[in-house]
């Protein structure tokens, strides 16, 4: 039987939170391993070109964490799989709201049901809210093997580090719609992220070529920035994307480790009991790099996949420490290009808030969106009764007539439309 | 052909470029020595005119070309405002016209400079997190402190245009209107409209046959200061009237004919009709529209102009925006054409 509890902050389910997000954009499954001193989020994506392992430290991250496989030891484990959806509907945003408002909590409890006596198996996460309300949700999971990319770090020489903020700040440059980010360390004092896509032009079509975006960002403005000067290297805007913005959810420097293209390319950063890293295939000109790199490619015979189900173990693979991981062999990286495939199109973008579609009255705010035309198509909109209490009592407070009338707030602007009737002049009806 | 300049007014010339790119995704820019033009031509639907005088958004501008130096492109606007919304927090901002691997583009270079404090300027990602700000911790000096100088570059991909494939475009000609008047406030006219289109296809299924023709909205006005916006369904009719707007007198010197020209002028003759509290049924011009459609010519609010509206009757509403100008000199004008459905 395997034993598997642990609770968790209302701080640390928000980024369990977050990391899910980040996850989704890459699988539709993540995978998780729990052991004694960690517990792991994975997710590979379809095309195989993208890993992420985001690990826990049950000392830092949890407020309390019980792990005791079936088998193995001190080095057993537990493997399963899920749907991110289905975690991202339990590990809803808004976890951690210290105003204690809708959907605020006050701890989370996770409990592994999986017993051999029993029929079900569950994973069993009980969120402790206010007013002592306990939503318990009981998930379905899959066995599954649990394997992991290797990554040697020494022998990635090329590495730079900055600021999160800094590089979410870079990525909002880009356009819309590109495939690739070219990293290139210029010989110049500057490093280059330079966002395109690959050439479908033909005729009229050019038009619609997306924007080809470079940012060029002083080196000296790396907290660390040691790059063979010259080398290209290339992996997936997208990608970059979700790894940034949830590296910005920690407000942590971002590492970048890697040797030369076609060769996998590591981004790492944590904080507080949080590891994440994300190993990357690259592509680019594999000769254009003037190879002074000493370190070929010792790439340790990659593939040693460990695999463990919830009965089967033996796993040998002992401490996280030199853990690292890429599983794809090198053989199977293909020299070009497969980009972009990945399923989920989830859309990072910052939402503006709507205004109240259903106010008739003028907004006040000077909001770029309120422009835009309206697109009627999208909008599910159906005519029916508002039963929202304060809705309606903000918007007519219709029996409230007196002499001091004033209707409530949004009547300050000029730009508004006043009344054009009191209530108390109507004759007749009422 | 050579086309450079530095870009001065960078929030203008990004919302004028949203403004039209809701209306088309393609614009003819046409470069020359005094003067930029952006024509925007869809299938169907309104057309814009705009003409900026140079100084409104560059300045240090050379244009050189073989015919005139003129420079007539094609410019997708999408890439365009995108490309510019990256330099908004610019300190200086450069466009050229440019080659690459045989293809022409628009390359903007964008200096930036932003120093340690500025991650908050920047709107955290509050789609996931609402309480981000909350969660927001102060930066250290751990990100070098002082200034940081980023440039960008973005490439918009441009069509330049013979002089023979534009030579057969004109912008539409049109009657003497009977009736111009200063809009109100665009934003309370598209918050209205955009009701009005939202109620009338309450209830159809989208892409149903009979939605176009549910979404005409009956635009009418007098010289008397009055304003008419309405809907009709089968189910509703709404209105809503303006009054106390102002209806500019016409200048002698623009009218063809002169003080004559004003007399015998259409706008004279509707002076004659109709009552300034709107309740007449006489005297109005009126126009059907398209409410979609004018949901997107409403886009050009965000430009902040002065508004003109000039109503053919059932034939066509013109409506003229003056951009406000520092010099008050060279003034920039985008001219809408909207035509009128017959029913």
């Amino acid at each position: 039987m395997v034993v598997l509890n642990f609770t968790l902050t209302p701080e640390a389910a928000a980024k369990v939170h977050d990391l899910l997000v980040c996850l989704g954009k890459f699988s539709d499954t993540v995978a998780i391993e729990a052991r004694r001193e960690r517990f792991t989020f994975t997710a590979l994506n379809s095309s195989k070109s993208a890993y992420a392992a985001l690990s826990l430290d049950a000392k830092q991250f949890f407020a309390s964490y019980e792990c005791i496989p079936t088998q193995g030891g001190p080095d057993g484990r537990f493997t399963c799989s899920m749907y991110t959806k289905a975690l991202l509907s339990v590990f809803k945003g808004r976890l951690y709201d210290p105003l204690g408002r809708d959907g605020a909590i006050d701890k989370c409890v996770v409990t592994l049901q999986d017993k051999a006596d029993q029929t079900e198996c569950r994973f069993i996460i009980k969120m402790v809210c206010n007013q002592g309300v306990i939503k318990t949700y009981k998930l379905t999971y899959e066995a599954t093997d649990v394997m992991h990319a290797l990554f040697d770090r020494n022998v990635a020489k090329n590495r730079w580090s900055m600021h999160s903020g800094a590089m979410k700040e870079y990525i909002e440059y880009f356009g819309t719609k590109t495939e690739m980010l070219d990293i290139v360390a210029g010989e110049d004092g500057r490093a280059v992220f330079k966002s395109y896509t690959e050439k479908i032009s033909n005729g009229k079509e050019i038009l619609k070529h997306p924007l080809v975006t470079a940012v060029a960002v002083n080196t000296s403005d790396f907290d660390e920035f040691n790059v063979q000067p010259g080398l290209h290297i290339i992996i997936s805007v997208k990608d970059f994307k979700s790894i940034v913005l949830h590296a910005e959810t920690l407000k942590t420097s971002l590492k970048a480790y890697y040797s030369q293209p076609t060769r996998p390319l590591q981004f790492s950063y944590g904080s507080d009991g949080l590891l994440c890293e994300f190993t990357l295939m690259t592509s680019g000109d594999y000769n254009a790099a003037p190879s002074a790199t000493p370190a070929a490619p010792t790439m340790s015979r990659a593939n040693s996949r460990a695999q463990s189900t919830t009965t089967d173990r033996s796993d040998p693979r002992s401490s996280r420490n030199e853990m690292p991981p890429p599983i794809e062999p090198a053989s199977r990286q293909p020299a070009r290009q497969r980009r972009n495939p990945v399923g989920s199109r989830a859309n990072a973008e910052p939402k503006p808030a709507q205004p109240d579609p259903d106010s008739l009255f003028v907004q006040q705010n000077e909001d770029e969106a309120a422009w835009e035309p309206l697109d009627y198509n999208n909008e599910e909109e159906t005519l029916g009764w508002d039963a929202s209490m304060e809705a309606g009592s903000a918007v007519f407070p219709t029996f409230r007539d007196s002499a001091s009338f004033s209707r409530t707030d949004s009547a300050n602007s000029s730009e508004a439309i006043a009344p054009t009737q009191r209530v108390s002049q109507v004759k007749g009806l009422w | 052909m050579r086309f450079k300049a530095s870009i001065q007014n960078i929030t203008t010339f990004t919302k004028f470029t949203a403004s039209l790119n809701s209306l088309g995704p393609l614009a003819w820019v046409k470069l020359s020595d005094d003067q930029v033009c952006f024509t925007i031509i869809p299938e169907q639907g309104t057309q814009v005119w705009a003409v900026l005088s140079i100084d409104t958004i560059f300045e240090t501008y050379t244009v050189q070309s073989a015919a005139n130096n003129v420079i007539n492109l094609e410019v997708p606007l999408t890439s365009l405002n995108r490309a510019l919304k990256s330099a908004l927090n610019a300190t200086s901002a450069q466009i050229r016209l440019t080659k690459k691997d045989n293809l022409p583009l628009l390359a903007l270079t964008i200096v930036t400079a932003s120093n340690s404090n500025s991650h908050a300027a920047f709107p955290t990602n509050g789609g996931n997190n609402g309480d981000d700000g909350l969660r927001q911790t102060p930066l250290d000096g751990s990100l070098g402190g002082g200034n940081r100088e980023t440039i960008v570059t973005q490439e918009v991909p441009v069509r330049v245009l013979a002089p023979d494939t534009v030579a057969g475009l004109h912008e539409p000609q049109c009657r003497e209107p009977d009736v111009h008047i200063i809009l109100p406030p665009l934003m309370q006219l598209k918050s209205i409209s955009d009701r009005f289109t939202k109620l009338a296809l309450a209830g159809t299924k989208a892409g149903a046959g009979s939605a176009a023709s549910r979404t005409r909205l009956e635009m009418a006005a007098n010289m008397h200061g009055c304003l008419r916006m309405s809907i009709r369904t089968d189910a509703m009719s709404i209105s809503s009237v303006w009054t106390d707007l102002n209806n500019p007198e016409l200048d002698p010197n623009q009218v063809a004919g002169g003080n004559i020209g004003i007399a015998e002028h259409p706008s004279t003759r509707m002076k004659l009709l109709g009552t300034a509290d709107g309740r007449s049924e006489e005297g109005w011009a009126t126009v059907r529209i398209d409410g979609r459609d004018w949901g997107k010519v409403m886009s050009v609010g965000r430009l902040g102009g002065r508004v003109i509206a000039c109503f053919c009757h059932e034939h066509a509403l013109i409506l003229y925006v003056y951009l406000p100008s520092d010099n008050g000199e060279d003034e920039s004008v985008l001219t809408y054409y909207v035509s009128s459905y017959s029913a």
